[in-house]
């Protein structure tokens, strides 16, 4: 008996296909760290390997002796399946803001990959910084490079009541998906005033300073960046 | 135990055209793509932080979905039904530590295991072994313990938080499993009609790939729309209730446990990178933690989604019963002896 195409194998394939082209679309447009930490990078390049390699065994099948008509159930399936594919790929290129630190926890630093050595010697990064407020060695560590330089880059926050020259310097740390992201804060003061909104990416360069259980940067330096490519921190 | 089965879900042919429902689909993905570029979801924040929520937990959970339908299909195509027979008549109390330790060799997170279980149990493995197997795989195996130690290096709850959810995961899904006990397959599993209109299509002497092409493509589709619709219901929920509501109850001895319990079914994370955010709930004590830890694996808003569409609805409530009571009488265990 002669083989036809299967509409309801076809139309698979082509939702395959559709969700194949989106990891290849994150991959190549660097759009998955928008999504992932670069620890679960691997994810995309895998789905895209596997979802091709599963796209083209279901329109190689597609060809069969008694094709049956696409049942409307399974349209509704299909189109429910690749809506995520349309809704990610019309999203434009954004990060989660601060809208959402009020709904998160803070990230806590000790046991990810900054020991006292790390704060103690070296360039300072966010998250050394961010690793120091949660844990006492930390903090004694931070407390030796009192009054240094540091450049640290993240989106403008402001607390209810804070003075007009103080912000919240923030990122969100992101170990596999942003559904796991934490947020880390760093207070700055001596920001010019009414210069930087609420989630404008700045570059903010100036002394650093452990006072108590907290951290003071105060700033020198404060410029607009745009958003980083990669704009979450992996601990 | 018995459970009792939901009615199958099979409705029967729909009279309007095919095709026009196929064009309706069609206008309404276009129709979306448009109103979200119109929309600027930029402009409202929660909506942007919903899309992002929701794409990411897709993005990080369709690999594993795929992957795990992979072996899935594999077991069904190439492993004899008579190997699965032969380990269905171990007596149980060695089969069902054996399958909770089996989730060693499967190193994919909670969403892999679900179409694997599944197949496990219709091609004759013991469903209770089965989802033992299906509990334990998300905990145990190595890329989860690894996390689990790298989340909690330096602390000194180190060893009580990585072999604590190792004992007490294995404990639960064992646990799972003999309560489910001798429940026979068809009691335990929904009917899948997309399976005869699949297999329709099949014939007998199509080749080995055909066959597991097929069996892919039906557990990818089966088990990827009810991701999409619990990923969906997580994301709301990350959007829209903070996690600092369970704070307030941090400091009470069996509340705390079920708060994180809680917490962690509704933030619905992947195993593998559960126990980070665990570690950020400081004002919680190891115990509360563990419960997060244990019980988000097995029980969660995602996993709902997958658990309501694969098995009868006596299933969902027995997994949640039984996990919730074994976890909580571990970790207040754990509470007495280490605070």
């Amino acid at each position: 008996m002669k083989r036809r195409w299967s509409p309801s194998r076809v139309w698979t394939g082509v939702v395959l296909g559709a969700w194949a082209g989106l990891f290849w679309f994150l991959l190549v447009s660097g759009r998955w760290s928008l999504y992932l930490s670069t620890r679960t990078l691997w994810v995309v390049p895998t789905g895209a390997a596997l979802l091709t390699v599963a796209t083209v065994a279901r329109l190689a099948s597609a060809r069969v002796r008694r094709p049956a008509q696409l049942q409307s159930a399974t349209s509704w399936t299909l189109g429910l399946i690749a809506l995520p594919v349309v809704l990610i790929l019309s999203l434009p290129p954004a990060t989660l803001s601060g809208y959402a630190l009020g709904r998160r926890s803070g990230f806590v630093g000790s046991g990810v990959n900054v020991s006292t050595s790390d704060i103690s010697s070296g360039t300072l990064s966010f998250i050394d910084v961010a690793a120091a407020q949660s844990s006492k060695g930390g903090m004694e560590a931070l407390r030796s490079r009192a009054g240094e330089q540091v450049t640290l880059d993240g989106f403008v926050w402001r607390q209810d009541g804070a003075a007009a020259d103080e912000i919240l310097l923030t990122r969100y740390v992101v170990t596999c998906c942003v559904a796991d992201a934490t947020s880390a804060q760093v207070r700055v003061v001596n920001v010019p005033p009414g210069r930087f909104q609420p989630d404008d990416w700045v570059r903010i360069t100036g002394r650093i300073y452990p006072l108590g259980s907290e951290i003071l940067v105060d700033a020198s330096d404060v410029q607009a960046i745009p958003q980083p490519d990669r704009p979450y921190l992996t601990p | 135990m018995a459970i009792d089965v939901a009615r199958p879900n099979i409705s029967p042919p729909r009279t309007g055209s095919p095709r026009r429902t196929a064009a309706v689909v069609l206008v309404g993905l276009a129709a979306v793509a448009v109103v979200v570029r119109a929309a600027d979801p930029e402009r409202i924040a929660w909506l942007q932080n919903f899309l992002i929520v929701f794409g990411s937990l897709l993005i990080e959970a369709t690999p594993f979905i795929l992957l795990g339908a992979f072996v899935s299909a594999a077991i069904e195509v190439f492993v004899p039904t008579s190997t699965m027979a032969q380990l269905g008549r171990l007596p149980r109390p060695l089969q069902l530590p054996a399958a909770a330790l089996a989730g060693i060799a499967l190193p994919v997170c909670e969403c892999g295991s679900v179409p694997v279980a599944r197949r496990l149990a219709s091609k004759g493995l013991a469903p209770s072994a089965a989802v033992t197997f299906m509990l334990a795989a998300p905990i145990l195996n190595p890329v989860v313990v690894a996390s689990t130690f790298v989340a909690y290096r330096g602390r000194d709850s180190l060893w009580v938080m990585v072999l604590g959810r190792m004992g007490l995961g294995f404990l639960v899904a064992v646990a799972v499993g003999w309560v489910i006990g001798a429940t026979r397959k068809d009691d335990l599993l929904k009917p899948r009609p997309e399976d005869d209109e699949e297999h329709g299509e099949t014939a007998e002497h199509d080749p080995g790939w055909a066959r597991f092409v097929s069996h892919l493509s039906g557990d990818f589709f089966f088990m990827g729309r009810f991701l999409i619709m619990g990923a969906a219901i997580a994301a709301a929920v990350q959007t829209f209730v903070p996690q600092t509501v369970v704070g307030k109850v941090a400091n009470l001895p069996v509340l705390s446990l079920l708060a994180m319990m809680a917490l962690a079914f509704l933030m619905s994370l992947c195993s593998e990178s559960d126990a980070f955010v665990a570690s950020s709930f400081t004002q919680f004590g190891p115990a509360a933690q563990l419960a997060f830890l244990v019980s988000g694996p097995m029980i969660d808003l995602k996993l709902g989604a997958l658990y309501a569409g694969t098995y009868s609805k006596g299933f969902v409530r027995i997994v949640v019963t039984t996990v919730v009571v074994v976890t909580l009488a571990g970790t207040l265990w754990l509470q007495v002896v280490f605070g």
